[in-house]
Formats: structure tokens, sequence, C-alpha cells
């Protein structure tokens, strides 16, 4: 094989790809708008920042001491007053009708056990939704020691010996659930977008029929594989850099790592799932059969098994073992690598060596799947 | 002159269904080669074979010295391929088209762009033309897939029904340059349903359920299965049972909205009297000569009475 002449036709077909592209805005427009959409809506719906609960309080002490327990207890923004109630027989008639998810009961004689150094209140949760319980409970928890704390102080001045475990965030300083979520939501959605973006490719020369006329050319199936993957990696680069723009100024997530190892990582991720696509494409032979195969493959494993949800580390082990041939879930632990904790790039080889096996072993299953002859 | 294709029992299996049976025939340097036959008798599949697009089943086929099942990618250098459905891109204009399909034959970009402006030309289009291929009109459209067919100089080009649905005017023109493709030495190799296209080639072979039945030169075919002389009868209440029944007459076919009536001693005056003898009004007997339509007639009906 003359390599002059193989990158003349690999060129040819790029150039052809690329003009497909530019009369095609319908496709443009929805290669640049739904990674935009998909971030933005996830970004906000996805969060696991709990606050805002709705709360009620059943006050049947009603004494200086529970009115201010309840106000200290309503005062953050994790908890909101909703309703006042005469009992807690009440508070359950609210969390079955869905107005509440947290019933506060303060007894009668609660400020007076107080003063005896045994005030006891009760917390009701609804605990069907167990994010909210589990997050309400630790709350409550909190609550609690730090309310004893200031009690203490209040009988035995400085003389008490007290331990306090100050706990200090980093590289999320304010526990941001969003920080942590959208280096996983960019790899779920980039792997969406360039598996369907390719899946389409082959396809369509398929319904068209001009595979047929493709075929009657001397153009190798390797060519046409790379001719197909050059300027769609054009597109998913644009597509990636929109994406990362916008978590940064929209969602405030920082980029505290190279910028050349951002983009290293993401050149491999992209021709991963670029060539996972074009696979797809090859087998499928009609447009519908490859946009369904390519959603099925790209996001079920983008989303379930790449991190960015579950944690990996607490999936059986065949499933772990798994997870190594997503190329999300790569993407996903090299991003919160690099943007958020700027970690030493030897950390990202594996993720790597994985990324280019992947597409690798995609290319040559493309091009080796793809016939050559029509029967 | 030396065969550029020679096929030698030729056979195609799709499952249990048999496209092409047995065929053997060869094709001179220069010649323009029509393949005759109805849709689905095997027309397409063996020029998808000849052009190493599909493997054979059975026997041989070489093209310009490339055997096509060993060879293909050899093939693929010497012959140009137009299929029966519009193959090119319809979002791309003509020269775009070209361009791309220059370089898919490892023309380098100058080069290809200068050839696809003198094919351009050649076929009738030009290079400025604003238009994509997908709003042009059909034959103008199939002009293009000509030109982008020839793009490489191939020696041999396969045109598969290159005038279908293209208005009469249009199917001139491409015939017209056919023919100054065929003096300059490419050999054509043409499929069409339409039996007066099949009388501008040199040679036509027919073919019948995936089998060739005849082949042999226009004048040569009519010759040998239309013989005696014929006789194109109008009117109303035609009686063909009983015509075929009379003296001297060898075949009764329909032909447009009358009859063509064979036979080797008739009249036009013997056969009009008996015409109306059998209830025929408004008769008319003309002696006219047989056209490739009664050559296919004649064969198809043998084949499958046989």
């Amino acid at each position: 094989m003359n390599p002059r002449r193989f990158v003349v036709r690999v060129f040819a077909m790029a150039r052809k790809e690329w003009m497909h592209l530019g009369r095609d805005r319908a496709t443009v427009l929805f290669a640049l708008g739904m990674p935009v959409i998909l971030l933005v809506l996830f970004g906000y719906a996805v969060s696991f920042d709990i606050d805002h609960i709705p709360t009620v309080l059943v006050d049947e002490d009603w004494t200086p001491e529970s009115r201010s327990l309840a106000s200290h207890f309503s005062s953050g923004a994790t908890f909101e007053l909703v309703a006042t109630v005469g009992s807690a027989r009440e508070v359950e008639r609210l969390f079955r009708e869905g107005h509440a998810k947290v019933g506060l009961v303060i007894p009668k004689g609660y400020g007076r056990e107080l003063a005896r150094g045994n005030g006891r209140v009760q917390l009701l949760v609804d605990a069907s939704d167990n994010m909210t319980a589990s997050s309400v409970l630790s709350y409550a928890s909190r609550f609690n020691v730090w309310k004893n704390h200031e009690l203490l102080r209040v009988h035995f001045g400085n003389r008490a010996d007290l331990i306090e475990v100050r706990g200090r965030a980093l590289y999320n300083p304010a526990i941001r659930s969003v920080v942590f979520l959208v280096p996983g939501l960019i790899a779920m959605i980039q792997s969406m977008m360039a598996v369907i973006l390719t899946a389409l490719t082959v396809a369509r020369e398929w319904e068209r029929g001009s595979m047929e006329q493709l075929f009657a050319t001397p153009v190798g199936r390797l060519e046409i594989v790379l001719g197909k993957l050059l300027p769609y990696f054009g597109v998913a680069m644009a597509q990636l850099l929109l994406v990362l723009a916008l978590a940064t100024w929209v969602f405030g997530v920082p980029i505290r790592g190279s910028m050349v190892a951002l983009l290293g990582i993401s050149t491999l991720f992209l021709l991963a799932t670029l060539s996972q696509g074009l696979f797809i494409s090859v087998m499928a032979r009609n447009q519908m059969v490859a946009t369904q195969a390519a959603a099925v493959s790209s996001m079920l494993p983008s989303m379930l098994l790449s991190g960015f949800v579950l944690p990996i580390e607490n999936m059986p082990r065949p499933l772990q073992i798994m997870t190594n041939i997503v190329p999300a879930r790569h993407f996903v632990h090299a991003l919160r690598a690099i943007m958020l904790r700027d970690a030493d790039l030897s950390v990202l080889g594996r993720d790597a060596f994985a990324l280019v096996v992947f597409a690798l072993v995609m290319l040559v299953l493309a091009t080796r799947r793809f016939p050559r002859r029509l029967a | 002159m030396s065969a550029i294709i020679e096929v030698v029992g030729l056979e195609k299996r799709f499952g249990t269904f048999q496209a092409v049976r047995g065929v053997s025939f060869q094709v001179d340097r220069g010649e323009i080669f029509g393949y005759l036959g109805a849709n689905g008798a095997g027309k397409s599949t063996t020029i998808r074979i000849l052009c190493g697009l599909m493997t054979p089943s059975g026997g041989t086929a070489s093209v310009a010295g490339h055997d096509v099942a060993s060879d293909p990618e050899g093939v693929r250098f010497s012959v140009g391929y137009m299929s029966q459905r519009f193959s090119l891109y319809p979002d791309l204009t003509a020269m775009e088209n070209l361009d791309f399909f220059g370089g898919a034959y490892r023309l380098a970009r100058r080069a290809r762009l200068r050839r696809a402006e003198a094919l351009l030309g050649d076929v009738g289009l030009s290079a400025d033309d604003p238009r994509t291929a997908g709003a042009m009109p059909g034959g103008v459209r199939q002009r293009l897939a000509l030109a982008a067919a020839l793009l490489h100089g191939p020696q041999v080009v396969f045109l598969d029904e290159p005038t279908a649905g293209v208005d009469p005017e249009a199917r001139r023109t491409f015939w017209r340059i056919i023919r100054k493709l065929s003096d300059s030495g490419t050999t054509v190799f043409v499929t069409t349903h339409y039996m007066d296209e099949a009388e501008y080639c040199h040679r036509v072979g027919l073919m019948v359920d995936g089998a060739l039945v005849a082949l042999d030169t226009p004048s040569g075919l009519k010759r040998a299965h239309v013989p005696g002389r014929l006789f194109a009868v109008r009117g109303t209440g035609l009686d063909v049972a009983r015509l075929r029944e009379l003296a001297g007459v060898t075949h009764v076919e329909p032909f447009g909205a009358g009859l063509h009536v064979r036979g080797d001693l008739l009249t036009a005056e013997v056969l009009s009297e008996a015409v109306r003898a059998h209830g025929g009004q408004g008769v008319l007997v003309e002696e006219s000569a047989p056209t490739l339509e009664d050559v296919f007639l004649a064969v198809a009906a043998r084949s499958s009475a046989g």
C-alpha cells in the first residue's frame, strides 16, 4: 500500500463527510445543542444536595426552651417549616399525603426535663425516601452534638473537656454534589453523543445506495473507516469543549489540572467512543437499528457502570471487572482527577491505556466486519 | 479484436434462488454490448459480479484480464460502474461528487479536479453548477453518474439501466455519449429494457430467468428469431386463437394496441381478408420490419414454453 495514496483517499473521504455535515444543518444543530441541553437539564436535576426539606413541628411543651429549640432546628436551609400541628398522629397524616418528610416532636415537659439534664425530643422521618432520610438523620445527630456542646459551655464554661472533630472538605469545600457529578455527566453525555454521531454515517450510505458506488471504487475499508472518523472527531471535540466551558461557567466546576492532559485524555476517549459508533454502524446497515443500538450501548454503561453516580467500589466483583471495558468509566475517573484534584498524571496511565485498547479493538472490528462486496 | 470480458458458466445463487444460471459470453474491446431482459432476469446481478461487487457462486469471469473472484481490486481499477439506483450523494454538487469519487480512485486532488471538469464538459454539464445532485432532473443526474463512472479512465463501463425513468430526449442525449465512448475505444456494457435502445448496441444478449437465451447483433437476432414476413394488424374484435389456426401463420403476438402476425407464405391481402372473416372490424394490416421486441417476445415465449 502506497502511504501517500492512502492519505489521499482518507482525506477525500473526510472532506466528503465534512461537506455532508456542512449541508446537514439539523445534525449540526443537534450535535451542538443536545449536549448543552443535556448538561443543563441533568446538571440542575441530578443533585444530591438535600435542603428545604418540608418539616412539621409538634410543640406540646410550648415553653421558651421548646420554642428556642424549634427555631434553632429550622433556622438553616436544611429544614423548612411548613406546618405546626397538634399531635404526632397528624404528622403521619402529612407524611402520607406527601406534604412533609420530617416531623419534630417536642413532648410536654421538655423545658422542665432539660433543666434536669434530660431533654428529649423526637424526630420523625419519612424513610420511604432513603436518601433524604439518611441525610436528615445525619443532620440530626450533628445538631445533637452541636446543641450539647453549647449547653455544656453554658453550664461549665471553658473548663469542660470537650472533643471537637472539625472536618475540612478538600477539593470541594462546599461539598456541592454538582462538582462531583458534572465530570461524570460530561462523560455520559459525550459517550452518547459520540456513539450516535458516527453510528449513523455508514448506515446512511447503505440506505442511500451510495455504498454500492463506494464498493465499485478501489477505496479500502480502513480508508472509509478513518475517513469517517476524522470529521466526527472534530465535531465531538467541539461538543466537548462547549460542555466543559458550560461546566465551569454555569456550574462553577473548577479545572485545576493541566489543560493539555485534559485534552489528551479527551482525545483518547472520543476516539474510543466514535470507533464504537462506527462499529455499530458497520453492523447495523440501517439508521433505525443503528440509533437504537447506539443509544443502548452508550447510555446504559456510561450511566450505570462508569462510577458517575454509583460507586464502582460498591459493585459486585464481576461487575467491577466489567466496568473496565466502559470508556466512560475511565473518562469519569480521569476527568475528576484532572479537573477537581489536579492529580499527578501517572494516575491517568491506566485510563489512557484502557481507552487506547478500546479504540483500537473497535477500529479493527469495524474494519474487519466492513463488507467489501454486496453479496 | 480481443475479448475484454470473458464469462464462462457464470452462476449466482441467493439461498435457493438462482439468479444467474450458467451464463457464458465474450465482449470485445470497444464494443457496445447490450443486455436485455425483464426485471429480475439477472441483468443487475451479472453486472455486479463483473464489477467485483458480488462473488459468483460458480463459473468464472474476467474483466480486462482480472478474475472477478480472485482479483476484485484489479477489476475495480479497470471498470466504471453506474448502478441502477442513483447512488451519488444527493446533498453534494456535481463537482463535489466527482471530487470525492476521484479521491476514492486515488487521483491526486489537482489531477482529479481537472479531470472532473473535462468530463462534466463531455457529458454536457457545468463544473460551476451550484445545484446539488438531488436537485437535478433525472436525465442530468444520470449524466453526472456516468461522468463519475468514467473518472479514472476505465477500459470498461458497466451501465445498469442508465436511462430508466428518463425522458426520451434525455435518453437520446445519453446514447450519443455512449456511442462517443465506444468510438474512443471504451467498452460499454449496458442493460436496458427499452427495446429501441438495444438497437443501438453492437451486440445484444437476451436474458430470461437468469439464463442467456440468445446473443447476436440486432439484425442477426431478428433473422434468427423472427423468420418469415411480419405483419402489424390493427382493429377491433381480433380473434387471436382463430388467427393462430390460419394456414401459413406461424406466430401471433399481442403488440402495442394490435397484433404482430408472422408467417412465411402470407400476404397482407390474404391476412386482412382472414381477419375480417373472423369478426375483425376496422382492420388495418401492414407489413412491418421486425424489431427487437418481436425477438424478445419470440424468445421469451419459447423459453417459458420449454
